[in-house]
């Protein structure tokens, strides 16, 4: 079987000759080939788009991690500073000071 | 901060009394607002002329000075007032530091220091100050009134590596709508400044000086105008130094500020953004620069006299990240 599929193997150089030859002129084909480049520059530039943005996308992060989340937390720490003293103002009745 | 005064001050606007002018503040503290908002992390009480001679020699001061408030590692004060006028400094800094080398590269090696300092206040004439560190470097200041408005200042920096040490004398002549001085410092550093109140708002000034030991000279101009919701100063130096600021100041707890300097001659510029807010319970600053350089510095008080602070400083260019943390005791 295993010799038989080998033959075969050997046998192919007639048959597929013509079929190769077809395959050999589709892909020998403008179009093919130019999609192929165009399929190649895309994944290229995929990856390197990829690749900036996620640079771009750490350096955003980051600095939004040193600069932004520190003032959103003492802000919300201020806020709440001011209701509780608003609360206790209000609940030892004097005007509130502001 | 609510001025609904706007008739008097665009009627002295209009007719500037020349002869009743306020006196500028030095020509050396042009940018203080900006500064102390730290983004130029100058120290205020160093000189411009030290700041424009050390952009010409950039060994003359080292880079460690030029941040005082950003750190890396732990650092401990205690301070504790002996009495009215006399001040102990105790602090503990361990982490770190930057060595300069040549290549792009930092080296940094870990150090721990102590550090021990005294001050001595005599309200409003004399003023000593000093700091030693366990590695022998010595910082001393005298500030000193000799007479109503002629003030003397020596701030010295003594350390054990010949040709590090550096020390100037300044003596400073308060006028009734200008300030003049004149610096002398060792390495046959000669200064002389000179700013005057033009109108209300606005200042100007200039420097002369010279570095003999390095065959230095240099002139330069400065101008600030200030009002009680903005400043802005901008000053250029023949040392090819452009230093421009603006601090505006949004709200009683909030400014923002920016700052653009660049060096003609070496073509560098660096154009930075800063915020400063200060809450009840903490102080907040960021800042962030065309270098690609970002820092956070956060004082949070936790108790009277108790103060946690944050230092955080990502340099994405160079992808070098400093963090430290800290406490303050004792005001």
């Amino acid at each position: 079987m295993a010799s038989q599929g080998k033959r075969g193997g050997v046998s192919l150089p007639d048959r597929p000759s013509d079929s190769s030859s077809v395959l050999a002129k589709i892909s020998r084909s403008s179009i093919v080939v130019r999609g192929k480049e165009a399929a190649g520059d895309a994944a290229f530039v995929a990856k390197k788009l990829l690749r900036s943005t996620g640079k771009a996308a750490w350096i955003a992060g980051t600095t939004f991690l040193v600069l932004v989340v520190p003032l959103i937390v003492e802000m919300d720490r201020e806020q709440q500073l001011n209701e509780l003293e608003l609360q206790q103002a209000s609940l030892l009745g004097t005007p509130a000071p502001k | 901060m609510a001025t609904p005064v706007p008739p008097p001050p665009a009627a002295a606007d209009t007719a500037v009394d020349y002869l009743n002018l306020p006196c500028p503040i030095p020509f050396e503290e042009l940018h203080r607002e900006a500064f102390s908002k730290f983004l130029s992390p100058f120290q205020s009480s160093i000189s411009v002329l030290f700041l424009l001679v050390c952009n010409l020699l950039i060994s003359l001061f080292p880079i460690v000075s030029l941040k005082p408030d950003l750190f890396e590692g732990m650092r401990f004060d205690f301070t504790k007032m002996l009495n009215q006028k006399f001040t102990l400094n105790h602090s503990v800094l361990m982490g770190p530091t930057e060595i300069p080398s040549q290549s792009t590269e930092t080296i940094k090696i870990p150090t721990a220091h102590y550090e021990f300092g005294s001050t001595f206040i005599d309200h409003p004439r004399l003023l000593l100050w000093g700091r030693i560190l366990t590695d022998g470097r010595l910082n001393a200041r005298v500030k000193w009134d000799l007479a109503e408005n002629l003030t003397f200042k020596a701030n010295a920096q003594l350390t054990n590596e010949p040709h590090m040490s550096h020390g100037v004398f300044n003596f400073e002549y308060k006028g009734k709508d200008y300030r003049s001085q004149f610096q002398l410092g060792n390495g046959a550093l000669l200064g002389a400044n000179y700013i005057q109140s033009v109108t209300q708002h606005l200042s100007l000034g200039g420097e002369v000086f010279w570095a003999g030991q390095h065959r230095k000279s240099g002139v330069g101009y400065g101008a600030r105008y200030n009002t009680d919701k903005m400043v802005a100063t901008g000053q250029v130096a023949s040392t090819g130094m452009v230093v421009l600021s603006y601090v505006q100041k949004v709200s009683e707890k909030v400014s923002l500020a920016s700052e653009f300097m660049c060096n003609y001659l070496s073509r560098d510029a660096t154009a930075s953004f800063g915020y400063d807010y200060i809450l009840r319970q903490c102080r907040l600053r960021g800042k962030i620069d065309s270098n690609g350089c970002v820092a956070a510095f956060l004082e949070e008080r936790l108790n009277m006299g108790l103060n946690f602070i944050l230092s955080a400083e990502l340099d994405h260019k160079k992808k070098d990240y400093k963090f430290g943390f800290g406490l303050t005791v004792g005001e």
